[in-house]
């Protein structure tokens, strides 16, 4: 079933939580919502759960208008943050329960709650209290509960935030699994970006309820389509830095700094000073074609990565390069970039810009002058 | 080296003393309601009677209607306990979660009838209750009884402590709110629902001056009206006087002994509020 | 939180109406028509009609001499009462604190009196004080003392009361200083015992400043509770306020003006005086009470 939402709002007092949102979720689909803190992907996915109403816009459920719809009649599943299981039912009773609020004749709710039980792999804790079980297991009950009753949607609100790392990633990838055997389509919000782009066949990226971007998680990370996606996505963070076109034709500077660099493909000619992001994976040591040269303040290697950290005149640079090569605090490296990994975005309003590719690139030279 | 003022065995000495003085008008009660006549008034007192009366106890239920007494307090006490339950559920729920307007208002106002003595309120509702035609019926036992304003907040408090992500889950469930409150609410509650039933049954077993001044007939007396009656029915058989005194206390003895944890975190409770 | 709708507040007022339906019509609405009963001057209760409104019942109250003894007595049984009351209660809820075993057990037994019906105990303590064969001359008489008229003279009759009301009540103050001095962290009686302070000093210098917002609060209710003093003296002197008045209290007034003398605008004026009182006290607990807040 697909879910269409077309210009919802939600206003709670003076702040905006959601602003007139329009996006549709495909049949079948696993979207994430992501963001941080506060952008309103939690109150997305209460206003398509129908435990909250919209203050305007419209939500369809295939094509059935239910924006006034309550909770109870959406025929949805989800799972909360803190599981939110009933404490005082077991655990064949908790994922019994929306059965028997559906009347379910109690020997068939049993079986179906049995059948679901085993698809989590929980069939053997049946009669335990969700106080005696750890919290991945309560997690399974909640996923459970929810699907136990064939909804057509399930959203799942932060429901990895209260494991510890290691379940938190077998649980994700059993969710993916879950989804994926039943083919429900699925809402899940999350405020970390790498359970958003390992899980899902689409991510929605939000700021000040607004959809920042919505595009498949690689797609995201590889063509932010504006600065606060690309600073948001990545570990360790995109590179920014503001550039300038200088006196000589397509060379550009750094902001307050006489240094020119030496841009393997270029910002959209008209603009005098632009915002330029390099993800640290995408730089690497390089002498004979650098954008630019800087001294190497900070060496960190981490598991199989070497990171280290550049000064390039009044700014910091981090990059990821190869951990065989021999680097020293103190050098002086010059960094080279591949063309489609230069990101360029409006110095305004953070739109993405397109690349002017180059003339003769090979024949630009490493046009270097320090003044330190 | 420890300074205690007082040796462990020195509190136990004083707290005994002391709780052999509370016991005893208890054990005084039952050992007189247990005595022939002639040792009722012996001196030096006899503590354990040489024979075992306890035919007392059926001469004096012969002596006043000490069945239809209990049988009414048994009614009234069972009725306003449940009714009051109620109301109370419904009200805490509602001042919980539900959002409604006037809600504080409406709270604020509840909030300060709690400071008004139940004494000042004797006599309008002594009007009220005859106006309603219930003087010397159950209703007027039972109806002014059935809602609490101090159970409703002290259910509010616990509900309070119930996550709103169980509403939501609920919800989603396919609860109503209704269905929300009887299945998930009130299970959740049961030792708060525990402690407001037992203070009421307590507090309604024992209560006295409401039912003294709305009952007439010897039909709908409560035990403590029958009992306060039965001083004077009874002249100065102080054997039956007290083997009826132990009719009306022995139940609330019996249910406070197994009860107790959840009497005391009431009254506690009531306590801390200050 | 979402803002209220018409709808949820339809919702809110269904699931309010049988408890607001119970507490309007005796709580509120009483509240209201007793301010207003205690200015009936002439006042047909058969026909709840009102033929005349005035100040003259509070005239005629304060210048009524068993309402001056109603309040006399009350103010002697409150002082009687409550400091003796608090004092024991205090002593016995620290020793119960004090880790001993069957602490519980004690517990238990100090508070009996207080699930028991006023009445009945009452009963029971009116053969206790019999002159003749009564427990306590009984026992008085074992050090040499005469027996005394407990309840047959006015001097000893309020003694009476005072040791029935302290016996009743004395369970409920243990349990709310049980969970006062429950509240009071171990932390600081450790550091004094660092420090090498007596047992009094602890005692006088930790507990008792700690414990002084739940002092204030018992001394309050006790206060309040023993304004409001009834069953007692109903049950004990056999539905009279004690020989020659001299257990007339407050409550007992306005039961007799009410009950027996069918005198509702006087009545109601009394039971409006108490309400004073005791609104006096609660307004002084919340006042000075919020002042003791901090040191929780």
């Amino acid at each position: 079933m697909d879910i269409r939402i077309d210009q919802l709002s939600m206003v709670f007092d003076k702040t905006t939580a959601v602003r007139e949102m329009t996006t549709t979720i495909q049949d079948g689909e696993l979207v994430s919502l992501l963001g941080p803190s506060g952008c309103g992907k939690s109150t997305t996915l209460m206003l398509l759960s129908g435990l909250y109403k919209p203050t305007s816009g419209t939500i369809y459920f295939g094509d059935k208008d239910v924006t006034k719809l309550d909770a109870q009649k959406r025929g949805i599943g989800m799972v909360f943050q803190n599981y939110a299981l009933y404490p005082h039912l077991s655990v064949l009773k908790n994922i019994m329960f929306p059965l028997k609020m559906q009347k379910v004749p109690k020997k068939e709710a049993e079986i179906r709650a049995k059948e679901m039980a085993d698809l989590v792999q929980i069939g053997h804790l049946l009669d335990r209290k969700p106080g005696q079980l750890s919290g991945g297991q309560q997690q399974r009950v909640a996923i459970a509960r929810a699907l136990v009753k064939k909804p057509n949607v399930l959203l799942l609100d932060e429901p990895l935030s209260n494991l510890d790392a290691r379940l938190r990633l077998e649980m994700r990838e059993e969710i993916r699994r879950i989804q994926q055997e039943i083919g429900i389509t699925a809402i899940f919000v999350t405020h970390d970006q790498e359970e958003a782009l390992s899980i899902s066949d689409r991510v929605m990226l939000m700021k000040d309820g607004i959809i920042q971007q919505e595009s498949a998680p690689q797609n995201m990370y590889k063509k932010p389509e504006n600065e606060f996606v690309a600073s948001f996505l990545g570990n360790p963070p995109i590179n920014l830095m503001t550039i300038t076109k200088s006196k000589v034709a397509d060379s550009y500077r750094l902001e307050d700094m006489d240094q020119t660099i030496n841009l393997p493909a270029l910002p959209p000619t008209e603009l005098q000073t632009v915002r330029l992001g390099i993800r640290a994976e995408d730089l690497y040591i390089s002498e004979d074609n650098p954008i630019f040269h800087g001294k190497i303040i900070h060496i960190e290697t981490i598991g199989r990565d070497t990171l280290i950290r550049m000064q390039v005149g009044g700014i910091t640079v981090r990059a990821l390069v190869d951990p065989n090569q021999q680097l020293q605090i103190g050098d002086i490296h010059g960094l080279g970039v591949h063309p489609e990994s230069i990101h360029y975005f409006h110095r305004e309003h953070g739109k993405r810009l397109p690349l002017q590719k180059r003339g003769g690139m090979r024949h630009a030279k490493a046009h270097v002058e320090e003044h330190a | 080296m420890r300074k205690e003022a007082l040796s462990k065995g020195t509190i136990y000495v004083l707290l005994s003393l002391g709780a052999i003085l509370m016991l005893l008008p208890f054990v005084w009660m039952i050992s007189t309601s247990l005595k022939a006549p002639n040792e009722v008034m012996a001196m030096p007192p006899v503590w354990i009677p040489s024979e075992w009366q306890f035919e007392n106890y059926s001469s004096a239920s012969e002596a006043a209607p000490f069945g239809t007494y209990f049988f009414n307090s048994i009614i009234v006490t069972v009725l306003t306990t449940i009714g009051e339950l109620l109301t109370t559920i419904l009200a805490a729920y509602a001042f919980s979660r539900i959002n409604f307007h006037g809600k504080g208002v409406v709270f604020a106002v509840l909030l300060g009838t709690m400071m008004v003595p139940g004494e000042m309120l004797l006599i309008p509702n002594f009007v009220t209750v005859s106006n309603l035609g219930w003087i010397d019926s159950y209703e007027g036992l039972v109806i002014p009884w059935i809602a609490s304003i101090f159970s409703i907040f002290l259910l509010r408090q616990y509900f309070f402590s119930v996550p709103q992500e169980l509403s939501y889950a609920a919800k989603v469930d396919g609860c109503s709110d209704f269905k929300f409150l009887w299945y998930v609410m009130v299970p959740l509650a049961k030792p708060a629902l525990i402690t407001i039933a037992l203070l009421k049954i307590i507090g309604s077993w024992n209560a006295f001056l409401w039912p003294l001044i709305v009952t007439n007939s010897q039909e709908l007396r409560t035990l403590p009206v029958g009992l306060s009656a039965f001083t004077t029915e009874a002249g100065i058989k102080y054997e039956l006087l007290m083997a009826a005194s132990t009719m009306v206390i022995l139940p609330m003895l019996l249910l406070f002994f197994v009860m107790q944890k959840y009497v005391i975190s009431g009254v506690a409770r009531s306590g801390l509020k200050g | 939180m979402q803002k209220p709708t018409w709808k949820s507040t339809l919702k809110g007022y269904l699931y309010l109406l049988p408890a607001l339906l119970i507490l309007i019509v005796f709580s509120i609405y009483p509240i209201i028509k007793s301010f207003l009963m205690s200015f009936y001057t002439d006042y047909d209760f058969f026909n709840d009609t009102v033929n005349a409104y005035g100040f003259e019942n509070f005239t005629k109250l304060f210048q009524d001499p068993n309402f001056i003894t109603a309040l006399k007595n009350t103010g002697i049984f409150v002082i009687g009462v409550v400091p003796l009351s608090i004092i024991i209660s205090l002593a016995i809820a620290v020793l119960l604190n004090s880790k001993i075993k069957l602490s519980g057990f004690f517990r238990t037994i100090y508070f009996l009196p207080f699930v028991t019906s006023v009445v009945a105990v009452a009963i029971v303590w009116s053969w206790i004080f019999h002159s003749d064969y009564g427990l306590l001359n009984y026992a008085l008489g074992l050090f040499g003392i005469d027996p005394i008229n407990w309840l047959t003279n006015p001097t000893y009759a309020m003694p009476a009361l005072i040791i029935l009301s302290i016996w009743k009540g004395l369970g409920f103050n243990i349990i709310i200083f049980l969970a006062g001095l429950q509240n009071i962290g171990n932390q600081y009686y450790l550091a004094a015992k660092v420090d090498g302070a007596s047992a009094w000093y602890r005692f006088k210098h930790i507990t008792l400043p700690l414990l002084s917002p739940t002092m204030f609060f018992v001394s309050i209710i006790s206060i309040i509770n023993a304004f409001k003093v009834f069953d007692e003296i109903f049950a004990l002197f056999n539905g009279r306020p004690g020989p020659a008045n001299s257990a007339l209290t407050v409550v007992y007034y306005v039961y007799q003006k009410f009950y027996e003398e069918w005198e509702f605008g006087l009545a109601s004026a009394a039971a409006f005086v108490l309400f004073i009182i005791i609104f006096l006290f609660t307004i002084i607990q919340l006042i000075v009470g919020k002042k003791f807040v901090h040191y929780n």
